[in-house]
């Protein structure tokens, strides 16, 4: 059961990462990458929060970090910079509840203006919610940035060609 | 030694080229690299600041006293990362085989002109990107084909109203107004519709913007970083009021 929903979480985040990647016009080669690298990035983010107690946002580095150094070492065999498959593989992870939770909290709390109470309740829901939502964007471009920051040679020569007899 | 017109010819084509990545969502320092690296393969050294809206660019020759200087406009483009590959590899193959401009200028129209991704294929994989992400959200399966279908509403006027040249605000306002008014139907259903409602409008988050603008700040070039942020929270706040209006309708049933 517990391999069922890994591999679950995996193939919805891996049908995510296709179809809003697929926004940004990417090349038709870099698909199965982009599918595998948000696969393992999400199933691995999922397996952390899940069993090993960590919290969203620590969890949200490891998955970022794999799935940079992922997209280091399959993006040069399709000629493609790190960012073309790393962005695609990451948006699964942009944490659009907790924008959607700190919007309706915000809608609460200026509709509870008068009741301090229930106004409080709705501040607290608000401030959570949205220091999650930008914790984790942060942690999302950080953790696929440092690949590229520390293997910088390799990260800016992935779209060189080694013969051009094809061209 | 270059001429002036033999400089400025070069100039523009290099403006041309950054500007069109720019455009296209690459984030800076990738951009600069390379301007940077045609302009080897042409044995000058080229000079690039640029903004939100605009970038300027240097253009000088070892030796030579002549140095031009150009502020080009960024064009408004659909993000393309295909675009991206291509035109890095093309800087590349430029420094390589030592292109002369004309060869270079040619095989940048030819890739600059490929089609882009089938408008009708983009939607149903977005539709079907949404749905699944509902299901990540612990949505159940009737949430998730409502939130498929609301995404083909909402998306499909998106595309619309931006190819009829809307303002791209009141678009993205429109747009998950719509997604979340079609998702909203979940409240009849016996279905986890908070989660449905929540998701419908998540194919909007200008997740691309986002990301290049931290990695932006990460590598120093801070001031477009910024931008690039506060546009992106520009959008998700009209994501936000889209939403909020949908709410305001239907939040006596969702408490």
């Amino acid at each position: 059961m517990i391999v069922a929903d890994i591999l679950f979480d995996g193939l919805f985040a891996a049908v995510a990462a296709v179809g809003f990647g697929a926004i940004s016009d990417p090349p038709m080669r870099a698909f199965p990458y982009i599918a595998v690298l948000a696969a393992v990035g999400h199933a691995l983010r999922y397996c952390l929060m899940t069993w090993a107690g960590i919290d969203i946002s620590t969890a949200t580095l490891c998955a970022s970090l794999v799935i940079g150094l992922g997209s280091l070492w399959l993006g040069g065999r399709i000629y493609c910079p790190t960012t073309v498959l790393s962005i695609p593989a990451l948006l699964p992870m942009v944490p659009g509840i907790y924008a959607y939770k700190t919007v309706f909290a915000l809608i609460m709390l200026m509709q509870h203006t008068a009741d301090p109470e229930v106004a409080r309740h709705y501040m607290e829901a608000f401030l959570l919610n949205a220091t999650v939502a930008f914790s984790v964007i942060f942690m999302l471009a950080v953790g696929s940035t440092i690949p590229i920051v520390l293997f910088s040679r390799r990260a800016f020569s992935l779209t060189r060609r080694r013969d051009y007899s094809e061209s | 030694m270059k001429t002036s017109e033999e400089l400025t010819e070069l100039l523009d084509f290099i403006a041309e080229y950054a500007t069109y990545l720019l455009g296209s969502g690459v984030h800076t320092s990738r951009v600069v690299r390379n301007a940077c690296r045609i302009g080897a393969s042409q044995g000058v050294e080229v000079h690039l600041t640029t903004f939100q809206r605009t970038t300027i660019l240097t253009l000088r020759e070892e030796g030579n006293p002549q140095v031009v200087t150009q502020v080009v406009n960024i064009p408004h483009l659909p993000i393309s990362f295909e675009r991206n590959s291509d035109l890095s590899s093309l800087s590349w193959e430029a420094v390589d085989r030592r292109l002369p401009l004309s060869v270079i200028r040619e095989k940048y129209r030819q890739l600059i002109a490929r089609p882009r991704m089938d408008p009708i294929f983009v939607l149903l994989v977005v539709g079907l990107a949404n749905a699944s992400f509902c299901r990540l959200f612990d949505g159940d399966w009737i949430a998730s084909g409502i939130v498929f279908t609301s995404t083909l509403a909402g998306f499909a006027a998106k595309q619309q109203l931006l190819k009829a040249g809307v303002n791209h605000f009141i678009v993205f306002i429109l747009s998950a107004f719509i997604a979340s008014l079609c998702a909203s139907m979940s409240l009849r259903f016996d279905c986890t519709a908070e989660t449905a409602i929540a998701t419908s409008v998540l194919y909007l988050v200008p997740g691309v913007p986002l990301i290049n603008g931290v990695i932006d700040i990460v590598e120093g070039h801070i001031l477009i970083g910024c931008s690039r942020l506060i546009n992106a929270l520009l959008l998700i706040l009209c994501i936000a009021v889209g939403l909020s209006i949908n709410l305001l309708l239907i939040k006596g049933s969702l408490l």
